[in-house]
Parts: C-alpha cells; structure tokens; sequence
C-alpha cells in the first residue's frame, strides 16, 4: 500500500491535546476538592460549630476541673465531711481483712468447681442419656439389665485432679454431692461478701452525695466525666425526633418535631451554667459561637418542658431541620412561616400552649408576656378585637340562652311522650304491657323535673354572667348626672392631654366628631334626679383616701410624683369633671345603678315600669326580676370597683377631697351647650358606632353592639402578605428608613427607629401599636374608611409586652396534648387568675412570693408593713373553704356594722364587698385551694377536747411573757386593740384549718416572710416540738407536741377565757401604766399605727 | 492569550483549591490553652500603719432639736426606764447616733469581716447601741436582758429579712449581714417604739457619734475619700477630703432638723 503523505496541518501531528485534558484535570480536582469542602463546611456549618465547641468546652472545664477541686478541698475540709470520711474508711478497714479472705477462699473455690465440673458435667450427660433409654425402653427385661448398666456405671470411680495437683477417686453419688457442696460453699461466702460490701457503700454513698449537696457547681469527678465525653465526641448531627419517642404523637401525626437546634447550640442542656463571656475564645469579646454554646438559661423551664418531648421549635419558633446555615435554621428567610422569636419576644413562645392562662403558672414574676395579656384587658383592646377567653360574659350569655330553649323544647317533646304512652297504656292488651308503658311515662316525667332543675342552674348562671360582665370604661348613660358638660369635649380632643396615664386612648378625632359625639352621649344620657348631699371634711376624706386603699388602684398626682396603682384611674384632676352629688354616690358604692337595663326588652327600666306593676321602685342584686317580663336585670354599673362598705358621712368625706382635686376651675371650660343640639344626635350615633365606642362603654342605644376590629385570636399566625404595610411594604423590606415621625410614637418602638428591614410581623405589630394610623400615611382616604384604631399611647415596654403575646398568638400546629388545657387542681388555679386579675386582687395582696404590690412601694407602708393587708401565699392551707367564701361575699362578716374589716380589724386599709357572683366565688374558692394542693371538698378536722389539766397548761404556755400572744392580737378590747397587729383568736375556729396554724406558729417566716409574728418561738427536741422559752412548771412529763397543745386551745377558747387571760395581762399593766398614761406612742417613724 | 499562560493559570487554581482545602482542615485544630482560674483584679497595695491617716470630728445640729416625743411603754408591765424617744439625740448642738463612713475611695480594697463579736443589747424595751456599725459577715450578738420577750425583726432593702422571738433570759441570738446596707432598720413588732438601726459596710472605717457628738476613724491609708454622715431621720451628707501620709484631719458636719 503506498504511503499517503502526511498532510502539512494533521492536528493529530502538530496540535497536542495535553493543555485541554490538563484544564479538565485541574477544572476535575477544583471541583473534587470544593465539593470535598462543601461536604464538609459549606452544606455542614456546624461541624465547624462542633470542632469550635470541642475545643472551647473543654478548656472551660479544664479550668472549672480546677476551681472545682478548689471549692472540693474546701467541703472536704467541714468537719461534717470529715466525719463521714472517717466513718466510711473505719467501716472499710474494719471490713477489708475479711473481705480480703472471702475474695481470697472465693477463688479457691472457683479453680475447685472448675476441676470437678469438668469431669461431673461429662458423666452427668452419661447417666442422663442412659435413664433416658431406661424411660422409653418397653421391655421390662432389657429395662432392667439397662438399670443395673446404670447403677454398674455410678458405681464406678473416677479421677479427679484437684487445683493443688492431689487425685481423688470419686463414685457418681459422691461427686455430684461434693460438686453441689462447692457450689453452696460459694454462694454462701458470696452473700456474706455482699453484705459486708454493702454498709461500707452507704457509707461511700453518704461521703459523695454530702459533697455533691455541699458543692456549689460540680464536683472534678463530674466535669472530669463531662470532659471526656467532649473529648471523645466526633462531629455528627444531634436531633430530636418527637415522633420516634412518642407514639401517641405518631398517631395524631401533625407534630413533627425533628429538631437539629442542638447540633450548634451543644451545650444547651450540659448540666454547668455556661455564659457567652465563659464560652469566649480565650481573651476575646463572645462572639457567634460563644453566643451559640451557652446553656439554656432557664434549666427549669426545661425541667418542665422535657426537650426530649417537646424540641425546641415549639417554644422558639425557628426551622429545626435547616442545617446549612445559621438564618435557614433560625427561620429568618422568605420561605419560612415561623422565624425564631426575637430575643425582647421570646416568651411569645409561651402563649401557643398557655394561651388559656392569665397567669403563667409559676412562681416567678416580671413576665413580658403577663404584662402583656394583663393590658389585653386593662387597656380594653378586648372591646374591639376578639380574643379566646377575653370577657367571654357575652358569648356565654348566648350560649346559655340557646341551652335553655333546647331544654325547653326538650321537656315539650318529654310531656307529649308521656301523654302518648299513658294512652297506649291505657288501652294495652295486658297490664304487663300497660306497666310497661306507664313507667316509661313516669320516667319522663321524672326526666322534665331535672331539667326544670337545670334550667334554675342555667338561670343562676345567667344572673351571674350578668353580675360578672364588666366594661373597661364608665357607663355613658349617667354623663349628665355624672360629669361637667363642658369638660366633654375637650377630653374627647386627647384624653391624655387631660390624664397623661388614661386607659382612655387618642381617637384623632376632628372637631365635627367631637361635637356630634358628645351631643349624643349627652342627649342620650339620664336625667334621673340624684340625692343631694351636703359637703363633707375634706381632711378627714383626704386621710380616709390614702389609707383605705384606694391607691391600691387608683394614682394620684402626676409626673415623677405620681403613687399608687395603674389599674385604674388617676385622679388628680376628677375636681374639674365630676359632680360632687354622683361622687359621693360612687365612693359609696359605685355599683349602683342610676336605672337598671333589661336585655331583653333593650332598654332602662324606670320608676313607671315598677309603677305599672304596682311594684316598689327597688333595684338590686336581691331584687333582679324584671317588673315587665320577669327576665333578669343588669341591676350594677359594670365596674370593677367595688365598695369599701364607708359611712355615707365617709363617702362625703373623701368625695368632698376628691372633688378638691383640680388645676383649674370647672367653670374655667369653654361653653359646649352645641351639645344640647338634637340634630347632631344621628349624626354622633354613626360616629359612636363607627369608632367602636360601645366596647368599652354602656352607651343608651348602642348595648348590643358587636366589636368593630379583627378577631386577634390567632393574629400571629397571619401570613405577612395578609398584613397590610400600605405605602411602607418596600420601606420595610428594605428596612433603611423610618415611616413614624412624631416623636411621641418614635419613643414607643421598642427597637427604636427601623435600621433593619421590618418586614414580618413583629415589625407590623409594633409599627402598628406605636402609631396605629401609620398605614394611612400618604393614602387619600375619605373620613370614613381611615383606619380606625386610636392610639393608646403605650410605652416602650408596653408595645414590647404586647407585641410578645401577639407574635405567641397562634393556630397551633402541634396536637391539642400539648395545649396546657388541664382538668385537675390546675384547671382551677388556670380560671383563678383570670378573677383575680380582673379585680387586681394583686394591688394588694402579695400571691406569689416577690411579687410588689401597689401598696408596698408607698411611703406610708415602708416603716409599718404591719399595717400591709395580708399575703396570701398560702391561703388555702390556711382558712376553711366555706369561710372563705363567706369571708369574700362580706368581707365584713357581719350584716350590722358592716364599716369594717371582719378578720384584721387593726387594719386601716379596707378589704372591700366586690359583690362576687356565685360563679366568681366558687373560683377564687376553688383557686385558693387548688394553689395550696388542698383537697376539695374540704372535711374538717376534729378537735380534741382538753382536759382541765391540758387547759391549764395550755393556758400557761399562751399567757407566759415568754409567749406573749395577747400582746399583739386583738382581744376585743379597745383599749387593747389599739396596739394590736394581728387577728382576734376567737375567729380562729371555722377560720383556720388546725394544721396550718400549727406550721404557722412554728415558722411563721416560712409562710409570709417579714410578718410581725416571730420564728422561733418553738424548738425541736426529742422529736417532738417544745416551747423555747422557759417551759411553765406544769409542762413537766408532757412529752407531746407543745404546739399541738396551744393550737388544740386557741380553737377552744371562749371569749371569757380570753377576757379572763387579757384581764390577767391588763391588770398588771394597769399598775404599771400610773406614771406615763397621758403619752401618745412615738418612738420610730412607724411607732403606732 | 497563548496555551502557556492557559496552563499557568490552571496549575495556579489547583493549587489555591489544594491549599483551601488543607487550610479548611487545619482550621479547628489549633489547640486552646486553658483559660486562668479567675482573674483576680491587681492586688491593693496593702496598708502601711506607719503611714495610716485619720480623720475625726463632731457632728452639730443647726437648730433647736425636736422635742423627743414620749413613749408609752405601759402597754408592757416589764417594760421600766424612761420613756423618751431617742431619734435625734443632740446635747449641747452635738448629734449622737450619725454613723459616719468611707462611702468611697478605698479602691479595690477588700476587708475580711473581724472576729470581734458585736453585741446589741435589748434592755429597758430600748436597743443598746440605737445605731450599730457593723462589718459584712461579722457576727451581731443579740442579748435579751429584759423579763420580757422580745422579737428582732429587721427590714433590709438588699439584704434578707427575718423575725425571730426571744423569750427572757434565753441564749443569744448570733446574726451577720450578707451586703452593704445603711440605715438597715430593725424593730419589735411587741414593742413598737423599738427601733434601732444597723448599717453593714465592706470596711473597718467608720464610726458612730457618741453623746458629745464626736467620732473618729483611724488607720486609713493615705488617699481621696467620701466620708458619708448618715442620720436616721435627717439623711445622708457626704464629704470629699484628701489624706496626706500620717494626716489627722478634723472633719465636722452639721445636720439642720
């Protein structure tokens, strides 16, 4: 074949392909190794968390190994300590010889057992196989010659070669019995090694666990431990996974929880407390990773809340299977529904389960998310947005209602039954039949009676649903009886202009508004006459003010100056507005009622009504019938203050004071007789029911309003395009300029102005709450269809508070188990707090330990906290159920002299008559003993009765200058009563429960810390507690409790036994008291009170 | 661009890949040193006796004193002695019971709590001292030596409140304060004109003014300080003063009532 000529320009010759194949190499290699490095840190931060975590751990407990040891040497040093040291090493040397000996024989006997198992086992399985042929051998001959094969083989011997090198011959019999003789030998010296290991432990046991008490933070040992588990862990995802441990969830299977929160945050649940600033690199600020590696900092949260069972997710919010990076994790992306709650908010987490708690059960206070559902109800944003369990008075008005027909229409259907069926009966074939038939009647019949029964239950019901419904705001209908005319509109300009601190928020409204909605409030206001009263002592009325408690509420003065409690309204300028006649009216008892309203005919019933029928004119909880129909009335102003039972001459008194109470004369108010206008009236009315002002108002022709705003019940659920941000959508995502200017609101965000892009609902909520018409700016919009939301002027902390319980305001994802919905003595404590926050019973009374009252911070309390109305930390362990409800209907417990407190007469602040409805006195009972673990009902105990000797031992103990009791509680006595600081013992049987008293006189400390009763009147000895005075001389031999004695007394006493003991006191004070009587106590600022 | 540079360029960006991943590996593995202990604050120069300062003088009342007030003290049979008040005590112009104090510039100073034991003494239903000073930690005896009982019932704002009986002639009480704390206020819920005042300081220099109105405190290292002068009803002065080496300097308040 000839040779073709190589072309001049073959690529195969002259162009070489290496520098392509090179760049695919290198392009290949780049690749593998960035895919290399991908998988390692790119797709998997938190192996560079984990590698971080490894090495700053463990040099934190390197360094706390040390102190550790430090704070170890200085226990270990206690003589306690020491004891039990020098116990436990005499128990081991005392044990250790013995041991050493059993241990010793122990293996001995092991290498014996050995020896002759081996050869028992191997002629045990002969003889067994053997009587096994003989078992199933038929013919008797060959059975018989098999058997003399056996005994023949038993007989024979063989060689057992011990451990010390001697043979021994031994017969089957014989062998097996020396085998068992080991084997019991050794079980036996193995008990008794037990036993005597066993004490010397304890004592071990005792040594560790008092250091591990007596240790501050761990002891070397466990973080020794803890470091080696750092030391040995390898980089790998940590996850939670719900379903996995829980079936139940499984099934239900809308949970889901798979959480790798903690393949960053490592040290979450490490049993140290690590800081940012302990988890800092060495000499550095905390950083991202020192932030991410404390531990949690409510370890008892987590005791309660078991991460095991609920992740982390549920609470934080947040996308616990993100790995990749640290805000994918967190949540903070476009396509992610739940970001983690920011660090101001995160008890918003709290709220999706604890939404049905007023109170968040614990023993803590200072929540944020309280605070917030507190001014849910207190600011009366609950008048116009709907919330799950906010005043549901109406709702279940309604609910009742419809029972009550269903009822009815069943007992109808009932009576037709039974008429039909005694018809039958009467023509029935047989008389068995016509039985039949006739018993069926009867039983319904019996049926119709229970439920005329229930439906007297749903009435009562409906009567203290009424009783219990409550309006944030004054009822409007008494305006012309109540309030300057004049003032009106100037208030409705900007309420805070006149009352900085007012619930009342600014409505924007313009000069058109105000003027037709005063005039229809005014026009539409009773005219009904009020009593006259003449004016009071003002001086007197001022001192009644400040120390009855009305500052437990109510604030006076304003500023920096300003005292007492926010619940309610503060009245440093109530001169200007009110009418001296309606004052004292509602100082005396601001529940009644000018007319009283029927819901069902929808109007104030009046004197004519009554007259119509022929029926007095008298309206009140007793007489709540309707004269027209017979429904029942709202015969209260629905007002949370209650009456503090004062003189109609001390209601004079402190009105005359209140009324004082002025920066300007009432007269000095511009003309508003506009009002009196008639056709401004619809005009106002539309208005009224435009701006929702019936939701915190009882306004005549507007009571069945319904609420004007968005229900907020599952508002932090909203997806953020269903927020509107108006014109600020942009602005927000952007997040690089502030849409609020006034200074006012810009003070109210509590991130202050917006740096960061705002768009998500935290920023909605709080842009929202700090100006509500921020959405209207630059919109043109007509008067109408602006938004309507007034401002109500929160702090800083207040929008925080509120935005927390919003963002926590959620349609739960997870199953209805994890709701905290309980049935037990929880459900009780759950319902409690919503009473009692609605009546501030707080503003007082301490119910949870630390937690302020209104009244402590006053001046007045600092140097008499004696004169402090009473904590109630463990009220239902102390006082009978049937007396407390007694107690809280008439706080005065008598119906005569009723100007007093009943219990702690020495008390100048009043426990007031909140006229409870049976509905709310059955759960502040239930409550109280729900919050002490009582049981409910409650049984008395019995008391046994003393003998005389008992008696007068007892009374020995009770009237000894060692035990002075009578000094400080009151007997009854004036002249003595003016120095006492605690309750009347006679009111102590049916009061107290005799258990209670009989802890309380032994720590009184314990159970209301800084009261004026004192500890350590009594000491334990010889178990039995003993009085740790001087003992009186009759107290020789008794050897039982000396305070069950004086508890067993004080239930018996009788007032002439106490009036003989007190004479006995007084009489030697009257001898005394000759030189000094006409001196007035003095002593410290706080001296008598 | 010609094929070398190509290849350059290639061979350059493997590298970078070779060197990132090593890099990434090493990254953790640098070993941290364990952190100190604690880091304890630069030690104080301790105190020099032959250099230590002091200061004393005498507190005066600008006025009339306020009358004392009686007490009533029939309400207890055992209770005898006089019955007067003694909240502002002023001899001669000269106020009794000012608790006077190094409120500040002993710097990093720390003082263990002394031994000494310091006794308040319940007798005549009155406190003996009326105002007590008293170290951090350091031990308060509390002596009954009345033939009634009484209970000690302080009501600290930073420290813990407690109330405890003590019948007559019973063993005394041993009591320390944990914090600083003026004015410290203590009663006897029996007795209520009892009143006496406890102040808890970190240092061992202060004083209380006896009856003359004077007090004074020694050993001081040399140095700027505010001495503070606390009264009970009349409140708090505080006073700048500057010590030299081996200084005696006189220091005088006056309270206006």
């Amino acid at each position: 074949m000839p040779e073709k000529p190589i072309p001049e320009d073959d690529p195969v010759v002259s162009k070489s392909l290496a520098p392509h194949y090179l760049i695919c190499m290198v392009i290949l290699m780049a690749t593998f190794f960035w895919a290399m490095w991908d998988e390692d840190f790119g797709q998997r931060p938190w192996k560079t968390f984990q590698h971080e975590w490894k090495n700053r751990y463990s040099a934190f407990l390197k360094s706390a190994v040390v102190q550790s040891g430090d704070s170890q040497k200085q226990v270990q040093s206690s003589a306690d300590y020491q004891k039990l040291q020098q116990d436990y090493d005499s128990a081991r040397q005392a044990a250790t010889p013995r041991i050493k000996e059993i241990n010793e024989k122990l293996h001995d006997l092991s290498a014996q057992i050995l020896a002759v198992q081996n050869v028992f086992t191997d002629r045990r399985a002969y003889v067994n196989a053997l009587t096994y042929i003989i078992e199933t051998e038929t013919s008797p001959s060959s059975k018989k010659s098999k058997q003399e094969d056996l005994a023949a083989y038993k007989q024979k011997k063989t060689t057992v070669e011990m451990p010390d090198g001697k043979k021994q011959d031994f017969d089957f019999d014989h062998l097996e019995e020396t085998y068992n003789d080991l084997k019991n030998e050794r079980t036996q010296l193995s008990a008794e090694l037990g036993e005597l290991i066993k004490p010397v432990n304890e004592k071990k046991q005792l040594v560790d666990s008092y250091l591990s008490d007596h240790m501050v933070s761990l002891t070397p040992s466990q973080l020794t431990n803890l470091l080696n588990g750092v030391d040995a862990w390898t980089p790998k995802i940590r996850q939670i996974n719900v379903n996995e441990h829980n079936a139940d969830l499984v099934r239900e299977d809308s949970s889901n929880i798979v959480d790798r929160c903690e393949s960053c945050h490592m040290d979450i649940r490490e049993p140290v407390k690590l800081t940012a600033a302990a988890m800092a690199a060495k000499g550095k600020r905390p950083d991202e990773y020192a932030r991410a590696f404390t531990s949690h900092p409510e370890p008892g949260l987590l005791k309660i809340h078991d991460p095991d069972k609920f992740g982390c997710t549920p609470c934080h919010q947040g996308n616990g299977r993100a790995t990749t990076s640290v805000e994918k994790a967190h949540g903070n992306y476009e396509h992610w529904l739940w970001p983690l709650f920011s660090k101001g908010n995160y008890e918003s987490g709290c709220q999706i389960c604890h939404s049905a708690d007023m109170v968040l059960v614990s023993n803590d206070v200072g929540w944020t998310l309280s605070e917030g559902k507190d001014l849910f109800r207190q600011r009366g944003c609950m008048g116009c947005h709907r919330y799950e369990g906010y005043d549901k008075e109406p709702e279940d008005l309604l609910s009742i209602g419809q029972q009550i027909k269903q009822i009815e229409q069943e007992k109808r259907d009932n009576t037709k039954e039974a008429d039909d069926l005694m018809k039958q009966a009467d023509k029935a074939d047989t008389n068995d039949e016509a039985n039949r038939l006739n018993d069926r009647a009867v039983a319904l019949r019996v049926t119709n009676s229970k439920l005329d029964l229930r439906i007297v239950q749903l009435d009562r019901s409906t009567k203290s649903l009424l009783q219990d419904l409550k309006k944030v705001g004054p009822n409007l209908k008494d305006v012309r009886l109540k309030l300057n005319q004049n003032w009106i509109p100037v208030w409705l300009k900007k309420p805070t202009d006149f009352r900085a601190t007012t619930k009342m928020p600014n409505f924007r409204l313009n000069d058109d508004q105000i003027k037709a909605i005063s005039a229809y409030i005014w026009q539409s206001g009773l005219t009904d006459p009020l009593p006259k009263h003449k004016m009071g002592d003002a001086a007197h009325g001022k001192e009644l003010f400040e120390t009855r408690g009305c500052l437990a509420c109510h604030s006076i003065k304003e500023g920096d100056e300003i005292e007492g409690g926010t619940f309610a309204a503060n009245l440093t300028r109530v001169g200007e507005k009110d009418n001296y006649d309606y004052l004292v009216r509602w100082v005396h008892n601001a529940r009644e009622r000018t007319r009283p309203y029927c819901p069902y005919e929808k109007k104030d019933i009046g004197p004519d009504d009554y007259k119509k029928k022929g029926l007095p004119y008298v309206f009140d909880l007793d007489h709540s019938k309707c004269p027209n129909d017979g429904h029942e009335l709202q015969v209260q102003n629905m007002t949370v203050m209650p009456s503090l039972r004062l003189s109609p001459s001390d209601a004079e008194d402190i009105a005359s004071y209140l009324i004082t109470l002025k920066k300007q004369e009432p007269s000095a108010y511009p003309d508003a007789s506009f009002m009196n206008d008639p056709k401004l009236k619809d005009e106002g009315k539309k208005w009224i029911r435009h701006f929702g002002c019936a939701g915190c108002h009882e306004i005549s022709g507007l009571e069945d309003e319904g609420r004007i705003g968005t229900e907020l019940t599952t508002e932090g659920s909203k997806p953020i395009e269903r927020l509107d941000f108006a014109l600020f959508t942009e602005t927000a995502q952007r997040g690089n300029v502030e849409p609020i200017t006034d200074a006012d609101d810009l003070a109210r965000l509590p991130e202050g102005p917006a740096k960061l892009p705002w768009y998500n609902q935290k920023g909605f909520f709080e842009h929202k709450l700090a100006e509500p018409n921020i959405w209207d700016k630059g919109k043109i919009k007509p008067e109408t269809e602006k938004l309507r939301m007034p401002n109500l002027h929160l702090t800083k902390e207040q929008v925080r508070a509120l935005t927390t319980f919003l963002l926590g305001s959620q349609e739960n994802p997870l199953p209805p188990s994890y709701l905290y919905r309980p049935e037990d003595y929880r459900r009780d404590i759950q319902e409690g707090w919503w009473v009692v926050k609605k009546y501030n019973c707080m503003g007082c009374h301490q119910l949870i330990p630390g937690q302020r009252t209104s009244l402590m911070s006053m001046a007045r309390y600092k140097d008499a906290q004696e004169q402090l109305p009473p904590k109630l930390l463990t009220e239902g362990a102390r006082v009978e159920p049937e007396w407390l409800l007694h107690f809280l209907n008439n706080p005065s417990l008598t119906d005569k002299d009723t100007n007093r407190n009943g219990v702690r007469s020495y008390l100048q602040v009043r426990m007031p008559t909140f006229s409870f409805s049976e509905n709310e006195l059955g759960k502040l009972v239930r409550f109280f003993q729900a919050l002490s673990r009582q049981p409910f009902p409650y049984i008395p105990q019995d008391v046994p009765l003393l003998t005389a000797k008992e008696t007068d031992m007892a009374r020995s103990l009770f009237s000894s200058t060692a035990a002075p009791c009578l000094k400080c509680h009151a007997t009854g006595d004036p002249a003595h009563d003016k120095f006492a600081t605690a309750p009347n013992f006679l009111q102590a049987r049916g009061r107290l429960k005799p258990d209670w008293m009989e802890r309380w006189i032994i720590d009184p400390q314990a159970i209301s810390p800084g009261t004026s009763m004192p500890s350590g009147l009594f000491k334990r000895d010889n178990g039995h507690w003993v009085f740790s005075g001087p003992t009186p001389a009759s107290f020789q031999g008794y050897d039982k409790d000396q305070t069950k004695l004086l508890v067993d007394y004080i239930l018996q006493l009788t007032p002439e036994e106490q009036r003989r003991v007190g004479a006995a006191m007084s009489h030697a004070r009257a001898s005394n008291s000759g030189a000094s009587s006409t001196g007035k106590t003095a002593g410290g600022a706080g001296g008598s009170k | 661009m010609n094929t070398k540079t190509w290849m350059k360029l290639c061979c350059m960006l493997a590298l970078l890949g070779l060197v990132l991943a090593g890099c990434g590996n090493k990254e953790p593995a640098a070993e941290q040193p364990a952190a100190p202990a604690a880091s304890s604050a630069p030690a104080a120069t301790p105190i020099d006796p032959a250099t230590a300062a002091s200061i004393s003088g005498t507190v005066k009342l600008d006025g009339a004193a306020p009358k004392a007030a009686m007490i009533d003290m029939s309400q207890d049979p055992a209770c005898k002695g006089m019955n007067m008040a003694e909240n502002v005590v002023a001899g001669g112009g000269n106020l009794s019971n000012v608790f006077v104090y190094v409120k500040d510039g002993l710097g990093s100073r720390t003082f263990d709590a002394p031994t000494a034991v310091i006794t308040l003494d319940q007798s005549g239903c009155k406190y003996h001292p009326h105002v007590l000073g008293v170290m951090t930690g350091q031990t308060i005896k509390i002596v009954n030596s009345d033939p009634t009982t009484h209970n000690i019932h302080p009501t600290p704002k930073d420290n813990r409140e407690w109330n405890e009986s003590q019948p007559p002639s019973s063993a005394p009480l041993e009591k320390t304060f944990a914090r600083e704390e003026i004015m410290l206020p203590v009663k006897c819920n029996q007795h209520p004109w009892m009143r006496m005042f406890v102040n808890v300081v970190k240092s061992p220099f202060y004083a209380v003014t006896g009856p003359d109105g004077k007090f004074e405190i020694k050993g001081l290292p040399p140095g700027d300080y505010t001495i503070a002068f606390v009264q009970e009803k009349l409140g708090e002065q505080d006073v700048k003063v500057t010590l030299a080496a081996k200084d005696t300097k006189t220091l005088d308040a006056t309270f206006k009532p």
